[in-house]
């Protein structure tokens, strides 16, 4: 068989995927990527026709094709609105994965994937480089020294261990559990990228992998417990892990993100907050908010604080507005992906804030790098710099 | 593989609007093959102009070539109105999508053909304005598509359509020409009404690129109501009575017991599934203009058999009665791959009696056909069910097509009240308006567009 017979052959097996697309248009009215280009074959309506064209032998498969289904956040904003029920995200994992097999993916999503393969991570560099961002805190982080006794894992994700202008987030975090006088333990090198990349790009065996691995490292500490501030990590720890590890190794360890972490420590007392008068919105990742439904946790954190006054955008809770970062679209087409934050700065601006908060590295990466390129006044915080900047008491350390 | 005659070409339109926005790639084509229907043909090219001298220009060599242009806005027309049936050129306007000026004082708007209603509509409302138009999909068609389709939608009832509205227009002719026509006098009786020709005219006699619509100051109050009937003929009879009563509702929308089981069935709404139709109703004004409404309307609906009335008091409540209306046409790909959605327009006495002739089409053809639509104004929605891969059951949605729109024609009524005629109701054109108007719509497309280049075959063939 050809390739192109190979994905014709599997896209007939799936046909009530496409079929149930009534081409009604809805989703072009929420896809960040269409309303962006105004280019119909990029729209999820477009996307589902070409995957159909080629499931009734009407299209061969080839670069173009694989470039069109490629250019796709994965915010499943368009599954949220379909009426008639069709899942572009499970085509696109399927696309995606015959495109991989066939040779098709293209060449700058192959280079991330080895870099994951070969590092460990997605930026390339020594996977031992993890801890770097602990270097210039004022004491050392007592989960370096955990001797196996930890309650909680916390797996910090690629971005914000390597890319200094993540730092500040799992530096906040740390200082909250030492506030708050939580027992954490950090695993350093021996966290693994966590595979969402290579499952967005289709190769579910290599995800599988680390995936394995990431259990295993973070078992070994002795956590009953595992947190992520990175809604990616957390959907694929708390979504994926349990379909591609079918051995039950996930059973007794609970998956928490860093905004039910600190919802519970607020709840419980464990955290005071001093007043800050101040209007924000909050912004809702798509890996946290519609794709993994918490949507509460991180508001009523907000709510705590004394004097801040949370306003929504026009975008939000489920109808939430990807950030741009999704999909790894800024891999594959950066010029597109950076244009795409201006919309969600401008409903900021309208609803009259200069503050988003996220819960989201990449979410605070993509808009604050728009924000900055654009000039446009505002301000990006993640949720753990703001109960950072806002808790009472020293750090216990 | 292009046409030679094409291939020559390509290199001078990319000239025109740039490089990247000439499409020729198979992936492109099917793209733009496909409207809202269930019907399919590809392009030969797709070209998106950014601004009205590049449709100028790109018309020029289309007219010079003779190479059919089909204009279109997002491709959510339901008459197959957008799709290149004889190939050619597709012409978003999808880029062109500013909003050029809003005129407080005098209460209009201007954009470009591209802008997506919701956005216009969304601009004057931060500023306590309204512009009434609102097709369900208002927030996914385009304003130059919303006046080429003449669109209607719910809130026509009480504030009319898309037409009543537009106020000027900018228009490129076939052979390039750029023409504007209409302006911001209300009242304007100088020569041939060209605006109100232009509109509804579906891109065969110019290409609109720029459109001004007047807008309204926004009722202040809405007051929404859902009555349950058990009997059809119960649901007609308060429909005329809710009209005679001098209540003037903006919305008047049935459901018959087709679409409340396909909705029910979609969301768990909880609505009934032993009555034949639900009735939605709703009235605005200032707050006791739209209280004092909506009672006169829960009145008549308990004195015309009734089961049940809600009326919902906040915007929640309202948005979860609507809710199931908006989420009919979406249901229904659940219940079969293809739909063939209707929009037939009957005098609003004869609705009950169109919805009793839709049913015995479905019963003697064999299909589903789920009823719904805009009772205030006769504007039924009948949705007949099928799967395109099976040849025999086409053959007898063809026929139910025919029987319908024979049906609309006896009740008093016609073929389309919003959707237009596009290709899929082109053969019906003369038994709904007779051979003497279908001729003089023949002559007036021959003097605006001599080569027959601006989507051709479309409402009528040419003569």
């Amino acid at each position: 068989m050809t390739v192109n017979e190979l994905i014709a052959e599997a896209q007939r097996s799936t046909d009530e995927l496409y079929l149930k697309c009534i081409r009604c248009g809805k989703c072009l009215s929420v896809c960040p990527v269409y309303r962006e280009t105004r280019i119909e074959t990029l729209s999820p309506r477009g996307k589902v026709a070409l995957y159909r064209a080629v499931g009734e032998d009407d299209l061969e498969v080839g670069e173009v094709y694989a470039g069109r289904l490629y250019t796709c956040l994965m915010c499943e904003a368009c599954r949220e609105v379909c009426p008639s029920g069709v899942e572009l995200d499970v085509i696109l994992n399927q696309v995606r994965a015959d495109l991989a097999h066939g040779g098709l993916m293209p060449d700058s999503l192959r280079r991330l994937d080895e870099t994951i393969v070969t590092a460990g991570n997605i930026s390339g560099e020594d996977n031992k480089q993890r801890l770097g961002w602990t270097a210039n805190l004022e004491t050392v982080p007592t989960g370096l020294d955990h001797s196996g006794q930890a309650e909680v894992a916390y797996f910090v994700g690629c971005v914000s261990s390597l890319f200094p202008a993540s730092y500040s987030i799992p530096q906040s975090l740390v200082q909250i559990f030492e506030k708050a006088g939580v027992n954490y333990a950090l695993i350093g090198d021996d966290e693994r990228c966590c595979g969402y990349p290579l499952l967005l790009n289709g190769e579910v065996e290599r995800a599988r992998e680390v995936a394995r691995h990431n259990v295993e490292a973070v078992l070994a500490t002795g956590a009953t417990k595992v947190v992520m501030a990175c809604p990616s990590c957390y959907h694929m720890w708390k979504h994926t892990y349990p379909e591609l590890l079918d051995d039950g190794d996930l059973d007794d360890l609970e998956i928490l993100h860093e905004t039910e972490i600190m919802a519970s420590l607020a709840r419980e007392g464990r955290l005071r907050f001093r007043p800050w008068p101040i209007t924000v919105a909050y912004h809702d990742s798509c890996d946290l908010g519609r794709k993994s439904g918490i949507f509460e946790a991180p508001r009523d954190v907000l709510q705590a604080i004394p004097g801040l006054e949370l306003v929504e955008m026009a975008d939000h809770h489920e109808n939430s507005l990807c950030c741009g970062g999704g999909g790894n679209l800024e891999t594959y087409n950066r010029e597109l992906a950076w244009a795409l934050p201006r919309r969600r700065l401008k409903q900021a601006q309208d609803v009259g804030t200069k503050y988003i908060v996220v819960s989201c590295q990449q979410c605070k990466r993509t808009l604050s790098g728009a924000a900055h390129r654009e000039k446009i006044r505002v301000r990006v915080m993640d949720l753990a710099e703001v109960v950072l900047r806002q808790a009472e008491g020293e750090a216990n350390a | 593989m292009l046409d030679p005659k094409l291939s020559a070409i390509i290199g001078e339109l990319k000239s025109i609007v740039g490089e990247q926005y000439v499409l020729t790639s198979p992936e492109d084509l099917v793209a733009y093959s496909y409207d809202a229907t269930f019907t399919s043909a590809r392009p030969n090219l797709v070209v998106l102009p950014a601004n009205t001298q590049e449709v100028s220009e790109v018309l020029q060599v289309a007219n010079r070539e003779v190479i059919p242009v089909v204009p279109r806005g997002m491709g959510t027309g339901l008459a197959a109105g957008s799709i290149p049936f004889g190939g050619g050129m597709v012409l978003p306007l999808t880029r062109m999508d500013r909003l050029l000026d809003i005129d407080y004082d005098n209460m209009m708007a201007t954009a470009e053909a591209g802008i997506i209603t919701s956005d216009l509509a969304d601009a004057v409302a931060r500023e306590g304005y309204f512009y009434p138009p609102d097709p369900s999909s208002d927030h996914y068609s385009t304003l130059g598509g919303n006046v080429a389709c003449n669109a209607g939608g719910a809130h026509c009832l009480k504030y009319g359509i898309t037409g009543h509205y537009v106020m000027a227009l900018e228009v490129v002719l076939a052979d390039g020409r750029i023409m504007r026509v209409g302006g911001k006098a209300t009242k304007n009786v100088t020569g041939y009404d060209l605006v109100h020709l232009l509109v509804g005219s579906e891109g065969t006699l110019a290409v609109i690129t720029e459109v001004t619509v007047r807008f309204i100051a926004a009722p202040k109050a809405e007051r929404t109501a859902e009555a349950v009937f058990p009997k059809l003929v119960e649901a007609g009879k308060t429909i005329n009575a809710v009209l005679a009563s001098g209540v003037g509702p903006t919305m008047l929308e049935i459901m018959d017991e087709t679409a409340i089981k396909s909705v029910e069935d979609y969301l768990h709404l909880g609505l009934p599934l032993d009555v034949e139709a639900i009735l939605i109703i709703q009235t605005d004004g200032d707050e006791a203009d739209a209280v004092r409404g909506i009672e006169t309307v829960v009145e008549i609906c308990r004195q015309n058999g009734a089961r049940e009335v809600r009326v919902a008091v906040t915007l929640e409540e309202s948005e979860e009665l609507w809710q199931a209306r908006h989420s009919i046409s979406g249901s229904l790909g659940r219940i079969r791959p293809n739909k063939l959605g209707e929009d037939i327009t009957v005098p609003h006495s004869a609705v009950p009696e169109m919805i009793a002739r839709i049913k015995e089409v479905s019963a003697i053809r064999n299909l589903p056909i789920v009823i719904f639509g805009h009772a205030g104004d006769g504007n039924l929605h009948p949705n007949i069910l099928f799967d395109k891969r099976d040849a025999e059951e086409c053959e007898r949605v063809e026929l139910a097509v025919g029987d319908l729109f024979r049906a609309a024609v006896e009740v008093g009524g016609s073929l389309s009240g919003e959707h237009g005629v596009g290709v899929l109701k082109r053969p019906y054109l003369e038994m709904a308006m007779g051979s003497v108007a279908v001729e003089m719509q023949n002559r007036i497309k021959r003097a605006w567009d001599p080569k027959n280049i601006l989507n051709p075959g479309k409402i009528f063939l040419l003569t």
